[in-house]
């Protein structure tokens, strides 16, 4: 059978994906040949929808387009909105929308690290940076009173603003922040297995990347400094500096590096917008009609170049809404990057473009496997009842030694004893 | 002013085929061009300005007509190449062999106008159900999404 191709069907439901998608992959032996890709899984006709709503219900139409880059949308689609509105926001509001913008950007890249830390078979690193993931969640809490679908923008500004304590705890959490961050970067870095196990796959040559449209860390790590918030400045980041990262490597690696270093920028910036926070009203009133006009906005999402095209005709509701995510533009140069790969590197190198995945709530429905009553459960009660769980079972270091040794006595395992 | 150094290198580039250049806010430039000439400009604008990068494809419903949009950027800007298609002749030219990434754009609006893209490396559906009924395009504005009855299968 030597030569010989076949063709094996990944996903729309496969464990090792996180997100309904088709892949049709094209192997010899264990190498793969050629991948196709399928979507339309999880297609919910959202810009038809748009079409039949008002401006002010598409801001929280727009939030629901992903879960983790929501603040993205919202902002792409309102800065849209307001430039044919002809409104100028409020400047303490564009601060705060920034100031939003890159935590989710420190939130989707620590949630990354993680996936990627889990397809490398690092579980212990997805454990630690998903910890600190709540940091910022925390934060984003703090500041929104949401984790997930913020709300916080509106036209002509945002909808909440934030006192001198709030202010003051953000800047603490983002110390604690920055040094589990350095941790991270010299493990990520340094770790002989873990960087064996990324560097090299998944390339993604320059001219590929180029030419194939990828865009945001994908494209930076394929060594192309290309980013919406320094080549077209967008709120406030004219004002800010920051430096667009790249990386040459044009591997899973590289895109690794790329979004550590970018979490080290949005820390500089997220610091520069609380220590320069503007007084003032937070918003400025916006009409209900907007004027006919169309206008094509550009914002740099976690992910990469978010474009939304607007187009309106003097009534409440929009003509047109194109909404072009980052991920869609990534899908041409994740089949480039899959092409002569492993079988074994399909997931690994598939997260590395960090496909769009749904958070979840914040609600947890707990099912009893005893008698299959489920129960609706806060975030707090749980996080109390599991450090209630420790301290009842008061298991001392020691003890778990002797556990843990006792296992790998029980399975014959002696060279770690 | 940037954009109107911009309008004026464009306008020497481009000559005949650009029928109109506007600028409506900074660092926005839109294009508009005749159908036949949309492969020759977006080589042009690839070789002369660097617009590397295709955004996306946008396609707008204007009843007697389809409108097309082609958001390119680079460094400096974002262009905008606004085409109008016939609605009784849908067809317009793959930019592929220039852009190779516009692919799945061109597919989807393929998809969800029924505009026929000719010359297109591979023209099978990308998001719509391989069960789809032909001839109907759901982002066309006469469209009108109505649930089919529901069937329960075994019964009456």
């Amino acid at each position: 059978m030597e030569g010989a191709e076949f063709k094996v069907p990944i996903g729309p439901q496969h464990p090792a994906l996180k997100e309904p998608l088709s892949l049709r992959m094209t192997l010899e032996g264990e190498v793969i040949k050629d991948a196709e890709i399928r979507l339309g899984y999880n297609h919910r006709g959202i810009e038809k929808l748009a079409e039949q709503k008002t401006f002010i219900q598409n801001i929280y139409l727009m939030e629901r387009i992903c879960g983790i880059c929501s603040h993205s949308h919202t902002t792409c689609f309102v800065q849209g909105v307001e430039k044919l509105m002809g409104i100028e926001p409020a400047r303490r509001g564009l601060f705060l929308r920034t100031l939003v913008a890159e935590l989710e950007r420190v939130h989707s890249h620590l949630l990354w690290m993680g996936v990627v830390g889990h397809e490398a078979g690092f579980d212990t690193f997805f454990m630690y940076t998903w910890r600190d993931r709540e940091v910022v969640m925390d934060i984003l809490e703090i500041i929104s009173g949401n984790r997930v679908h913020y709300a916080i923008n509106t036209f002509g500004g945002v909808r909440r603003d934030i006192d001198e304590l709030q202010r003051q705890k953000i800047l603490g959490l983002l110390d604690q922040l920055k040094k589990r961050t350095e941790y991270y970067f010299n493990i990520g870095v340094t770790e002989p297995t873990f960087v064996a196990r990324i560097a090299g796959v998944g390339k993604l040559p320059q001219e590929k990347a180029i030419a194939l449209c990828a865009v945001g860390p994908t494209l930076r790590a394929s060594d192309v400094p290309r980013d919406v918030r320094k080549d077209d400045p967008y709120a406030v980041y004219e004002e800010i500096p920051f430096e667009v990262c790249t990386a040459n490597t044009c591997d899973v690696l590289g895109r690794f590096v790329v979004r550590v270093k970018e979490l080290y920028q949005s820390y500089q910036i997220i610091e520069y917008l609380l220590k320069n926070l503007p007084p003032g009203p937070v918003n400025v009133r916006a009409p209900r009609r907007v004027k006919e006009g169309e206008v094509v906005s550009r914002y740099e999402a976690p992910r990469g170049e978010n474009i939304h095209y607007i187009k309106s005709n003097g009534t409440d509701k929009p003509e047109r809404v194109k909404v072009r995510a980052p991920t869609l533009g990534n899908y041409p140069a994740t089949v480039e990057m899959l092409k002569n790969g492993f079988v074994a590197d399909i997931p690994l190198i598939f997260a590395s473009i960090d496909p769009c995945i749904c958070c979840a709530e914040r609600l947890i429905e707990l099912v009893d496997a005893k008698n299959g009553k489920s129960q609706i459960v806060q975030a707090s009660v749980l996080r109390a009842l599991g450090k209630e769980t420790l301290r009842s079972k008061s298991i001392s270091p020691a003890q778990a030694k002797e556990i843990w040794q006792q296992a790998f006595r029980n399975k014959g395992i002696k060279q770690w004893l | 002013m940037a954009e109107t150094e911009l309008i004026q290198k464009l306008k020497e580039a481009l000559k005949e085929k650009a029928r109109e250049i506007v600028s409506p806010a900074p660092r926005r430039i839109f294009i508009f061009i005749n159908q036949q000439d949309l492969l020759e400009v977006i080589r042009t604008l690839k070789t002369t300005w660097g617009a590397t990068h295709l955004s996306t494809i946008t396609g707008v419903d204007k009843q007697e007509s389809f409108e097309l949009l082609y958001h390119l950027a680079n460094a400096e800007a974002s262009i905008t190449v606004r085409l109008l298609i016939p609605r009784n002749h849908p067809h317009v030219q793959s930019i592929c062999e220039v852009i190779p990434g516009a692919i799945l754009y061109e597919r989807e609006i393929q998809d969800m106008f029924g505009i026929v893209v000719d010359g297109i490396p591979d023209p099978r559906p990308l998001l719509l159900s391989d069960d789809w009924p032909k001839g109907e395009y759901p982002l066309r504005k006469d469209w009108k999404f109505e649930r089919p009855p529901e069937k329960i299968p075994g019964g009456k």
